[in-house]
């Protein structure tokens, strides 16, 4: 009788190089948001911005298990998957600026970041967009058969639309390589997901379209880590769709400028007991698996960075005139 | 007893962890949780439980049921007891909601606690339940200590216990508690505790019999599902037996066994020592690093310097047969009367 089972090892210790690198990814998820919600505040931004501060442990345990194969599609909150999938946080700042130089030349800005030469499908404007993009990029890898995955990222609000459902229906009907990741911030606007989630659990709905759910503590990077490890390496190898859930809490309201009048004091508690930058540089430091010094090394460089993002940014030119007509589906 | 109160305690998140990725696990969803609370009101009320207390959360177990409570038809609908929820002054959504319902409900004199949830919310209420009866019903994962059974039925056991119909010291037995403790952490497991060369808690569940090193158990059942289907294969030790099981475990050992980890998950486990484990007996864990899983859920990190010990006590919480309650109420005609 031999074990046929493959060996698994998603909850084996990372190497201290992995472990420097989410860390790196969710600390600079966090600095450039603290700084956009600074900056945004100087009146010197365009639009919207949706600030993703609390739930770095997500993106960041999500797509680490990515590569050049695999598409992420993103929301409103999209600047955290964009830094997580690679795309590079100065032409992120100069978008969110509205600067020529951005990731989109200036014109996308914060909710429609998009680098599709780093399998980013965008941040969405549309509640519910993301899912079905990504129905399309697992069919094109499933017919190439490259091994390559797609990861919907859709908040409690865009779990009750129609087309996430119906991407999650068509992703089990055709068993594509797609992971579907709820991320439960409680609220969808101001709108409690307890309240608008007849389910109550997003991932209870799995059951309904044939694949695993499951629910993770999304302020837990290696709790994120290890499911989304396993629900990917499922997808590589043909086993289907997932809809994993993470649940955690926004340090922001769900735009820049919100009264948040519907929420008590769950921000200051988690920012206190359950933050995931806090609750990881806890574990490696105290199981030495990475020294202080080393992290503290990392935070001066991402605010390096930041401040290097920021400074570039301001001093870019605005998309000339001309501009405006250019990169838009309809030809003038 | 003119006033009899029996608590209920149910987790909203109990049944959906990991292990429906990595396993086969089923999911339990809210709206059967809710619907077993009510089977198990109707059962109180019709042994005459003239109170009731429901613990209060936020995945829409309790929503539910004063939902129910709401739309009960008088002369129609079984009547349930008079129903009181827990009022905590927060909830965490963390299993702190469930220690807090319990030592509200032990407060309130409850004489009898019904839990909802999987092993590790049995653990968690049996840590706060005292000397109250426990009456453990799986809606979890494993449930090795909660029994998977009909709510109606054990709604008829608790309720004839708590109104004093039969008396708790007759169908109430103790069960053995496993403590461990590392460094500063100390936990109580109901089922097994095992060491595990994991890196980290993580998600929590254990899938990957590879990292294990040790395993103890406070009964080992053989038609278990879990870590201690691992013992009940190879060192089979009944639940009313007061001392349990030890295991060294190695994927290089000689002797291999196939068991049930989580439900869909048969993986080959080396084992190589199995010993009966004495009450009272400490164990010292000889490994530098690693991670302690209680009844199935990795829940310690330690580090060196921070030696784990684990023990089994006989302590453990005081847990009601609802095939004996049942029996005696047969035994007694409890459930009988003549035709007026």
């Amino acid at each position: 009788m031999t074990d046929t089972m493959p060996q698994q090892r998603a909850t084996a210790a990372l190497e201290r190089s992995a472990l420097v690198q989410a860390y790196r990814t969710m600390r600079t998820i966090r600095a450039f948001e603290d700084r956009v919600h600074d900056e945004f505040a100087t009146g010197d931004i365009p639009g919207f911005v949706h600030l993703y501060a609390g739930e770095e442990a997500s993106a960041t345990g999500v797509c680490m298990h990515l590569d050049d194969r695999d598409a992420i599609a993103s929301t409103h909150r999209g600047h955290g998957h964009c830094i997580a999938k690679g795309v590079d946080p100065r032409t992120m700042m100069a978008e969110i600026f509205g600067r020529a130089t951005g990731t989109c030349k200036g014109k996308g800005g914060s909710m429609h970041i998009a680098d599709l030469s780093k399998g980013m499908l965008g941040a969405n404007g549309i509640v519910g967009g993301g899912p079905p993009l990504i129905c399309g990029t697992a069919l094109a890898a499933k017919q190439a058969g490259d091994g390559g995955v797609g990861v919907a990222f859709f908040g409690d609000g865009a779990s009750n639309q129609g087309t996430t459902l119906e991407a999650m229906n068509l992703a089990s009907v055709w068993n594509l390589p797609a992971l579907f990741v709820a991320e439960n911030n409680g609220y969808a606007e101001a709108t409690a997901a307890g309240w608008s989630v007849a389910a109550d659990n997003i991932a209870d709905r799995a059951a309904g379209f044939g694949m695993p759910g499951v629910i993770v503590d999304g302020f837990d990077f290696f709790a994120v880590h290890e499911a989304a490890g396993e629900a990917i390496a499922r997808a590589r190898e043909g086993g289907g769709p997932t809809l994993l859930e993470v649940k955690f809490t926004r340090y922001y309201g769900h735009f820049e400028g919100d009264g948040q009048a519907y929420r008590a004091d769950e921000v200051a508690e988690a920012k206190r007991s359950t933050d995931c930058l806090l609750r990881f540089r806890e574990h490696v430091t105290a199981t030495g698996r990475v020294p202080e010094s080393e992290l503290d090394d990392v935070d001066a460089a991402v605010t390096a960075l930041i401040d290097e993002s920021v400074t570039q940014a301001r001093q870019a030119p605005k998309p000339a005139a001309d501009q405006l007509t250019t990169d838009v589906y309809v030809s003038y | 007893m003119a006033d009899a109160l029996v608590g209920i305690v149910a987790n909203p998140l109990s049944g959906r962890d990991v292990r429906r990725l990595v396993a086969r696990a089923s999911v339990f969803p809210t709206a059967e949780k809710a619907n077993m609370v009510q089977r198990l009101l109707s059962a109180f009320a019709s042994v005459g439980v003239q109170r009731a207390m429901v613990s209060t959360d936020l995945g829409g177990i309790s929503a539910e049921v004063l939902r129910a409570q709401r739309r009960l038809r008088p002369g129609r609908d079984a009547p349930w007891p008079e129903v009181e929820f827990c009022e905590p002054d927060r909830l965490t959504e963390t299993a702190a909601d469930t220690t807090s319902a319990v030592e509200a409900m032990v407060a309130a004199g409850a004489a009898v606690i019904v839990c909802l949830g999987g092993d590790g919310t049995a653990r968690v209420a049996a840590q706060a339940c005292g000397q109250v009866p426990l009456l453990a019903l799986s809606t979890g994962t494993n449930n090795v200590f909660p029994e998977l059974r009909e709510a109606t039925v054990a709604g008829l056991a608790a309720g004839l216990v708590a109104t004093g119909a039969v008396a708790a010291d007759e169908v109430a037995r103790p069960a053995g508690l496993l403590q461990v403790r590392a460094g500063e952490r100390s936990e109580p497991a109901l089922v097994d505790v095992a060491i595990s060369r994991a890196g980290q808690v993580g998600s929590k569940a254990v899938w990957d019999p590879a990292e294990l090193v040790e395993l103890f158990c406070t009964f080992a059942e053989p038609d278990a599902v879990g870590l201690s289907s691992v013992a009940g294969l190879v060192h089979p030790s009944p639940r009313d037996r007061p001392g349990g099981v030890a295991l060294r475990l190695d994927p290089q050992a000689q002797q291999v066994v196939r068991a049930p980890l989580a439900p869909g998950l048969l993986r080959e486990v080396g084992v190589s020592s199995a010993r009966e484990l004495g009450v009272g007996e400490l164990v010292e864990i000889d490994l530098p690093r690693g991670v302690i899983a209680v009844d199935g859920e990795r829940e310690i990190e330690f580090g060196p310097g921070q030696r784990p010990q684990v023990q089994l006590r006989s302590d453990g919480p005081r847990c009601l047969d609802v095939r004996a309650v049942l029996t005696r109420a047969a035994d007694g005609g409890l459930l009988q009367r003549p035709r007026e």
